[in-house]
Order: C-alpha cells, then structure tokens, then sequence
C-alpha cells in the first residue's frame, strides 16, 4: 500500500503543469547559475594572474628600495573554484591588499566597488537560487499537500479504505520529496558535467567533496520548507490560508530573520567606527614622526664625530642606527596599529558572531553560512586571509628597510640601485582544511537536522488527529 | 449491515450535530435520509466512516464498532461522497487502479476495471481521459464504479445525485438498485425526494440532529412526498415525537 501511495504521489505530481513549469525553470537557472559561475571563475583566474604578474613587474620596475618600500606590494586574493556555486562575501570584500612600510594593509577593489549595482541585487549563484527560487517551490510542492486533497474530497475517499493515516503521510512525504528532487537532482547532475567539461577549472579531490557536501546542505534546505509545507498543510483547513502562512513563514526566513539578526547585533553589540580606528592610528604615526626628528638631532648630537674623526664610519654608524631606529619606529607603529586592530576585530568578531548566531534560527541563514564555509567564499577565509596579510606586512617591512638602508648613500642622497626581488620574502596562506570547514558547518547541519525533525514530527503527528471533513 | 446505537454527536462549540439517532440497514435495502443542510445527515455519515468521534452511541458496520476496530469496519463499507472530485490528472483507470489497490484489492487488470466503468455507464472514451475533463456526472459515476469494484456490503453516499442531470441521475438510481438488488446495505443522505422515492426501502426525516421521523415504502403510499418533506423540514415541535 505504501508502495502505492508513493507511486501515486510521483505520478500526480509529474503528471502536472506545476511539475512541468519547475523542472524547466530549475534547469535552466540551475544551469545558468553554475554557467555563469564558472565562466566568472575562469575570468578572476585571469585577472588573478594578471595582477600578480604586473605587480611582480611594477615592483621590479622601481627606481630604488625606497620607492618600492613606499609604494609596496600588491597581495591579491585568489579566486575560489567553488564560488562558482557558492561566492559568499567575494564580491562584497577586496580582492587585493597593498602592503608598504607606511599602512596597514586593507583588502580593497571589490568587485562591488567596481560596480555597486551587483551590491543591489546581489550574485545569481547556485546557493541564491536554492535559497530563494527552489525553496519557494518545495512550498509550492506541498502547500496542498494534505489540506487540498481534503478540498478535492480525495482525503475522505483515500481514508475511507483500510489505510493507515500513518502510512498516507509516510507515503505523501516520500512521494512528494522524491517528486521535488527530480527537478533539483537531474540539473544538478548536468552542473556537475559542466563543471568537468568547462575547461580551465581545476577541481582537485577535496573541492569534489566539498561539492557534495554542498548539494547534500541544498537538499536538507528544501527538506526544511517541504516538511514545514506538509506540517502548514496538515494544520489548516484551507489551502489558500496554507498557501498564505506558507509566505510569511518564508519571508520571514529567507529576508527578515537575517536582515533582523544584523540590525539587533549592531544594537546590542556596538563597536568603534573604522575612522574612529584610523583616528587612533593617526593620532599614534604623528606622534612617532614628531619624536624621529627630535631623536635624530639628539642622536647626532651625542655621536657626532670629533674633528679629526672618521667622517666614513660615523655615516656607516649613523646608516646603522637609522635602520635599527626605522624599524623600531615601524615596529612600533605595526605593534600599536596591531593592537588597535586587534581589539577592533574581537569587538567586531563578537559582533558578527551574535549577528550570525541571532539569524541562524533561519535555515536560509544556516545555508548560506554553511555554503560561504565550504565554498572557502564565507567572512572567516576573509578574515584569515587579512590576518595573513597583516602578519605578513611586518614581514615586507624589515625586508624593505633592510634593503632601503643597505643602498642608501647619505653623502649623496642617492637612494639605491635597481631593486632585486629574488630575497623578497613572500606571503604565505593556506587555506581551511575540509575538516575545519565542516566543522564550521555542523551548527546548520545540526539546525537543518532538527528542524527537518520538529516539522515532519509535527506533520505526521497533526495528520493523525487531522479532521478529513 | 450498518447499524446506529443511541449515535450522538455534539461538537465541541456545544452543536448538538446528531442526537441519538437509531437505526438499521438492512442487506438488501436502501435507506434515504433527507434534511435540511445542517440536520445532521453528513454527521451521521462521518461517524460511520470514523472521521470523527462519536460523543456517545455506536456506529456498527457488518456488527464491527467503527471505534474500536477502524480499519476492520472499513473493508466492508463502500464510499461515494457529494462531489467526488478524483485525482484530476489521472484517468478514469488511473484513479480507478488507485483506490482499487487501497481498498486492498489486488490483481485486477484492465478488463475488470473496464467492466466496473461500463457497468456504472461511463462511455468507453472516457476511460483513458484524464478525469479534470470529465463532468460532474461522469465523475459521479467514477465514484460509483469505485464503490462497485471494491464490492463491499456497505455503501454509504453522501448527496450523490446533486447537480446530476436527469439521465445522468436515473442511471445512477439504476446502479443503487442493482447494488440493493446484490444484497448490499444502502444508506445515502440526499435532497432528492423524487429519485428518493422511486428507489428508498426507507426513508427518515433528520431536524436539528434527530430523526423526527421514518417511513416505510409501504407507509409513503398514497403519501406526498414533498408535502411530507416539508412538513417535517420546518419547525414543529409537535411533529419531534413522530
């Protein structure tokens, strides 16, 4: 009979102008999506390499150690093949960062920046299209899943054989989600053939699982609306007041629980402004840049050569100091903006963390950050990458004057010959390991999980007491 | 045989939907119970099929209380309700196969379900449409041939020739005799004191939950029907007892 009763579910519902109307639409934004992606992918790639090949020549290109302390190098971010699927905050944070002996280093160049129109409406990556487009039709799938077919009369008429209720939902939830995942699996194995065809991507073995783990997170999404689907179903007694409920339930998930969450994390959890940061900054290089003259003077003063003296190895002594002095005053500066930063970023950490914590009662909140982590798109690989980029600043930095002081000639002012970039330290980063990301993820799993279980315990347990009238 | 003991309903707003109603159908007798909407017809009909929990009585089908053993009582009644509305993007055969599989019966083929079809009146064409084309009689028929496959010794129908017209009601009278004439236990809630008449064994008159009165064929002789009917339909309190 179960057997039955699922057969008929599938059926009815591929048998239906709805079922017709979602599989194509989800073919084709589901193939557009990871179309477009993919071919975004391949152009960051390209821009990738390109930035990172004129930066090497720019840096080479500097008359001196001077200018190339002072101007700096350019770390760019590299692209992640799985924003494809998933681009997160890509989009919205910089793609390069520049690193001198003056500033601390920012990602700045968004592709946002670029075009602020995209921050509007956002990227039409797979994720969006699960979260918004598929979610709105698992409700679509079930909103009349039991309440319409006590409007039909079909409930009465099912009910009045020897069927147990139990076994009619077990068999309407099987059926109907057998009947949802034709739509969402048959595009999603065309994704994955296009992604093996599309050349110059470089899915490597972990990327293939995260793939999957991804998918496997877009199924227990649509699991959640189409077992809250069946529960509104089993609760109301008219289908256009299910339809309804339905709608708000999903508004309120998909915009305004994590629009909410970010609005009442601010309010709960202020933090400094970043110009009340940058003032702080400021305030602490000026102080450092008034000491320097003074303390050269004072140093001159004390280790000027007597007359008669060895003018050369005053300035070799004098060369010498400078350095140490530069670099302790970098250091400093380094040590006060890093402190700065760091107290900057706990606050704004612990804010993000209430924010994202608050808007994780949303399953679209669940996906979304359970997506960004495994696609190595999410706020945390940005804020690795950065912290990266800052560790490595200090490390450019010695670098620089190192080689600024070595070839200066302070008789003539000359700063240096051409620069030479073999000795340049580089700037290292390792992205999350699978294990680390899918621990990031076990929350929305877990989430996911128990919804999936409170809603479909509601269902089953609302239909046995159901009133088939 | 379906059997109604002291059957009462009262709902939980206070209604008293069905007020110890009593009675008997026998195998081989068709009972029409008529009454305004609201009398309590379809109360009386849900309480047999165990949609909803008697408040007191017992509902008895082939001597099985439809409370204590749900699923039992239910092999031996057959169901056609007002507006059978079917899976529309089935056919005829489609929803035919399915309710034929859920009320247990297994190994059927097309010939069978094509024999059930014809025997309700459905034209042959009409077997492989898909039944959201079909009309209100042709779906009522569905419904009959649903009840008529599962063969069992009880049908219950609830305002089935509403809105059927004249041919499509007579050939639906013609199967409820039929099925009376096999032995089967009738009981079917209609307004429909003219097709009533010619078909009923019995007939009872429901007010305000209870049966306010019950005839026999013999007792409607020489009776207006519709005089009765709308006698017994309005208030009089005096009539209650009869």
């Amino acid at each position: 009979m179960l057997k039955d009763i699922i057969k008929k579910e599938i059926i009815e519902t591929i048998t239906s102008a709805k079922f017709v109307f979602t599989f194509l639409l989800c073919a084709v934004l589901i193939l557009l999506s990871v179309y477009t992606g993919l071919s975004n992918y391949s152009s960051d790639r390209k821009e990738y390499s390109a930035a990172v090949a004129l930066n090497k020549k720019n840096l080479e290109s500097q008359p001196s150690y001077t200018a190339l302390a002072s101007l700096g190098t350019k770390i760019n971010r590299s692209p992640q093949v799985l924003s494809a699927i998933a681009s997160g905050v890509n989009e919205a944070v910089g793609r390069v960062a520049s690193v001198n002996i003056a500033y601390d280093p920012n990602l700045i160049d968004s592709k946002y920046e670029a075009n602020p129109v995209f921050s509007v409406f956002g990227a039409l990556d797979l994720t969006y299209i699960v979260k918004i487009v598929l979610s709105l039709f698992a409700i679509l799938f079930t909103y009349d899943a039991i309440v319409g077919e006590k409007e039909k009369g079909t409930l009465k008429l099912t009910l009045s054989n020897k069927v147990p209720r139990d076994r009619l939902i077990l068999g309407k939830v099987i059926g109907g989600f057998i009947s949802l995942l034709i739509p969402l699996v048959i595009p999603l194995i065309l994704s994955l053939l296009l992604i093996l065809v599309y050349p110059s991507t470089s899915f490597a073995g972990e990327d293939w699982i995260r793939l999957l783990l991804m998918f496997f997170m877009f199924f227990l999404y649509l699991s959640v609306f189409f077992t809250l689907g069946l529960l509104v179903s089993a609760r109301t007694s008219k289908s256009s007041t299910s339809f309804l409920i339905l709608l708000f339930i999903w508004v309120t998930f998909v915009t305004i629980i994590p629009k909410v969450a970010v609005v009442g994390a601010a309010r709960l959890n202020p933090i400094p402004s970043v110009h009340e940061i940058t003032a702080k900054k400021d305030a602490f290089l000026q102080q450092i840049q008034g000491s320097v003259q003074k303390k050269v003077l004072d140093w001159v003063k004390e280790n000027s050569p007597k007359p008669g003296e060895d003018q050369k190895a005053f300035q070799e002594k004098f060369k010498k100091w400078l350095e140490d002095f530069q670099q302790e005053s970098t250091s400093q500066i380094d040590a006060n903006n890093a402190a700065l930063e760091r107290d900057y970023q706990l606050k704004k950490n612990a804010q993000v963390r209430l924010a994202i914590n608050f808007s994780r009662i949303s399953p679209a909140s669940a996906l979304m950050f359970s997506t960004m982590s495994l696609s190595r798109t999410g706020l945390d690989e940005h804020e690795r990458f950065l912290a990266a980029v800052r560790a490595y600043k200090p490390i450019f930095t010695k670098w620089a004057n190192a080689k600024m002081m070595r070839n200066i000639n302070f008789q003539t002012g000359e700063t240096g010959s051409k620069v030479v970039l073999d000795d340049m330290p580089q700037m290292t980063f390792d992205s999350e390991t699978i294990g680390k990301s899918f621990a990031r993820t076990l929350p929305d799993f877990g989430l996911m999980l128990f919804l999936i279980i409170v809603f479909f315990a509601g269902a089953y347990v609302s239909f046995l007491k159901y009133d088939v009238r | 045989m379906l059997e109604a003991i002291n059957l009462t309903k009262t709902y939980e707003d206070g209604l008293l939907a069905l007020d110890h109603l009593t009675l008997k159908v026998e195998p081989g007798e068709i009972f029409c119970m008529f009454g305004a909407n609201g009398a309590g017809k379809t109360t009386a009909i849900n309480l047999f099929l165990n949609f909803i929990p008697p408040s007191e009585g017992t509902a008895l089908i082939e001597g099985i209380d439809v409370v204590k053993e749900p699923l039992r009582s239910k092999d031996y009644l057959a169901f056609v309700s007002e507006n059978v509305m079917l899976y529309a993007n089935f056919t005829a055969f489609q929803n035919l196969d399915y309710f034929t599989k859920l009320a247990g019966k297994r190994g059927l083929t097309k010939v069978d379900y094509a024999k059930a079809l014809k025997s309700v009146g459905l034209q042959d064409e009409a077997f492989e449409m898909r039944t959201k084309n079909f009309s209100k009689g042709m779906r009522q028929k569905l419904g009959l041939a649903i009840a008529v496959i599962k063969d069992a010794p009880n049908i219950l129908l609830d305002e089935p020739t509403s809105g059927l017209d004249p041919k499509s009601g007579q050939e639906f009278l013609n199967l409820l005799i039929k099925m009376r004439n096999e032995g089967k236990s009738v009981f079917m809630s209609t307004h429909d004191i003219f097709r009533a008449k010619l078909i009923a064994d019995r007939v009872g008159f429901m007010r305000k939950g209870k049966m306010v009165m019950m005839k026999t064929r013999k007792d409607l002789e020489g009776e207006d029907l519709t005089e009765l009917y709308i006698q017994y339909m309005e208030e009089q309190p005096a009539a209650a007892g009869a």
